[in-house]
């Protein structure tokens, strides 16, 4: 069984936020939501880095854990999903969520959020693959397709990467090696003067 | 093998050796730490608190990568606050039932007297029960958001309980507000007889209220009363401090200032809860002649005499309120309509 999920490696990412513009224009998402969105630490300073940054698909996920009405459940491969038709907007996955992920389409006065909208990995929800119902509330379902989300397919620099997490770690390891094996060459020609 | 030992042994200390000598420069930053990545996924994982960067998403939080306070606030929402609310609940459940066993209901001692006192005005008996039954509203529908994903979904599956919830927050959101007016009117109503008496309300506590065969004096309200009053009124500010603030998050509330507030709302609905249920115990089934009072707005003579003596003596001597025999003799002017039992 797959397990999918997001990398986004911050020796790469630019800030160039088409991660984010890809997506809301792929699912027609509206105003005020944002699935994805890039966070830059450091901003001007040294060691400043940015990392694109949405739903995690959580092996274990917080806000499935405190969700009162229970709406979410995961796919085969691993991708956290939730089912808009039962959600009531309480917010509290928002609070539970390690990356703020849930969004919300308005937040009016007596705590109406509307139904909560999150990434889906471009996986749609319970509605049945690529019908109007499912791509009014989901978006677009790529993964029933055989294609992987939107965000890390165009991005640039492969900064982000998704897809099955044995596959991305191993992508990820080389990355790592190579650039040990360049740091520590560039830190011995510093050495020897 | 170990000629090439010995010349790895010679090399090192060759190499240390001309390190010292030649003294150069401290080695860059980033080669200190064995991964600059390091440094980066502590700040991402803000161990030391809270680290804040720039997005170009502009809602409350989307500048931080991490949420620190997620993982405790959903231990406390999933550990503590189901399991401890539920249990919470059933102890006291349990409490009353004991007590019914060992005490039965407990009778006027010298049954009714026929004579007829009033204690509540009209106004009065709308506040209390306006406030009642908000009360009651908003606890059974907090509660339904609180333990319905644990008790409700097994019972009517996910998508009936899904409508169910929804209805739930709407009622709880909307009445939240008028139960913050109407806790405010019951307040202003029922404050000036509330006031400690500290002796008489001390000595009344150490009789444990006259429950377990002593007799305890008392005032218009006895210091049971007063605590309850002066509970649901303070519990009851926080409640509605921290509802409001969870009922509007227009203002752009943090994740950690609404998960503080909920923390604030759910203790304290929970224990206003609890101590509401032995407060309609003892205002129903636990004492005879008792519910009537805060239904008519009259008591029995008898009933005056023998829960709250220190008042009977006031009202029976000012003479004020209309001693009236029966219900079918012949009312005072003006006092009959709201003798009757107003829905
Ligand atoms: C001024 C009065 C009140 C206001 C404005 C208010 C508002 C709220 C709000 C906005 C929530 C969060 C619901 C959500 O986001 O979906 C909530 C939850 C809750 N409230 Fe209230 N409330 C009030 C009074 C009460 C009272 C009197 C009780 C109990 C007797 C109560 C018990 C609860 C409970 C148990 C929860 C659920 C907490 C959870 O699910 O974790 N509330 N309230
Ligand atoms: S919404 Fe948040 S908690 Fe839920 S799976 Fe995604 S990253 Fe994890
Ligand atoms: S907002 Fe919706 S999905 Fe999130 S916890 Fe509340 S009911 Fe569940």
């Amino acid at each position: 069984m797959a397990s999918m999920k997001f990398y986004c490696d911050a020796e790469r990412c630019i800030e160039c936020n088409a991660c984010v513009t890809a997506c809301k224009n792929e699912h027609d998402i509206p105003w005020g939501v944002n699935r994805r969105r890039v966070v830059t630490i450091k901003d001007g300073e040294q060691g400043e880095r940015s990392l694109s940054v949405a739903c995690m698909h959580c092996a274990d996920a917080p806000c499935a854990a405190v969700c009162p009405v229970d709406c979410f459940y995961t796919t085969g491969d691993g991708i956290v999903l939730h089912d808009k038709d039962i959600c009531i907007g309480c917010g509290y996955c928002f609070y539970a969520c390690p990356f703020g992920a849930p969004q919300f389409p308005e937040s009016s006065a007596f705590s109406s959020r509307g139904k909560m909208d999150k990434c889906t990995f471009c996986a749609g929800g319970p509605e049945d693959d690529h019908s109007s119902e499912e791509y009014k509330k989901y978006g677009r379902n790529r993964v029933s397709e055989g294609k992987l989300p939107l965000c890390a397919e165009m991005c640039a620099t492969k900064a982000l990467l998704a897809g099955d997490a044995d596959v991305l770690s191993d992508i990820y390891r080389k990355r790592v090696i190579n650039r040990g094996a360049s740091a520590f060459e560039w830190g011995v020609n510093q050495l020897k003067g | 093998m170990r000629i090439h030992t010995l010349l790895m042994m010679v090399c090192l200390l060759l190499s240390a050796f001309q390190l010292q000598a030649a003294d150069p420069p401290p080695p860059p930053a980033s080669l200190l730490s064995i991964n600059p990545g390091t440094d980066l996924w502590r700040e991402v994982r803000q161990r030391d608190g809270e680290i804040e960067g720039i997005s170009q998403v502009k809602s409350p939080g989307a500048n931080v990568l991490v949420n620190v306070s997620g993982q405790s606030w959903r231990e406390y929402r999933m550990q503590e606050l189901v399991p401890k609310a539920g249990a919470a609940i059933l102890i006291v459940l349990i409490i009353i039932a004991i007590f019914r066993l060992l005490r039965g209901r407990i009778m006027l001692e010298e049954g009714r007297s026929g004579v007829k006192i009033l204690r509540f005005t009209t106004s009065q008996r709308a506040a209390h029960w306006t406030t009642a039954i908000l009360f009651v509203t908003l606890g059974l529908t907090g509660l339904t958001l609180l333990l319905g994903r644990k008790f409700l979904i097994p019972v009517f599956g996910a998508e009936g309980f899904g409508s169910i919830a929804v209805a739930a927050k709407f009622l709880h959101d909307y009445l939240g507000p008028v139960f913050m007016l109407a806790l405010t009117w019951l307040f202003i109503l029922f404050v000036r007889d509330n006031i400690p008496s500290p002796k008489l309300d001390l000595q009344w506590l150490l009789k444990g209220g006259g429950l377990f065969g002593k007799h305890a004096s008392s005032g218009r309200y006895n210091a049971g009363e007063k605590l309850w009053f002066w509970l649901a009124s303070i519990v009851g500010l926080a409640v509605i401090i921290s509802g409001m603030v969870l009922d509007f998050p227009i203002f752009e509330q943090t994740r950690a200032t609404m998960e503080f507030y909920h923390w604030v709302h759910s203790v304290s609905a929970i224990i206003l809860i609890v101590v509401s249920f032995g407060h309609i115990y003892m205002g129903t089934a636990a004492l005879e002649a008792t519910f009537e009072v805060m239904k008519t707005g009259y008591c029995d003579a008898n009933w005056a005499k023998e829960h709250h003596d220190l008042w009977y003596e006031k009202v029976k001597d000012s003479g004020e309120p209309v001693a009236q025999t029966q219900a079918q003799a012949s009312p005072a002017p003006g006092q009959r309509e709201s003798t009757e039992p107003s829905g």
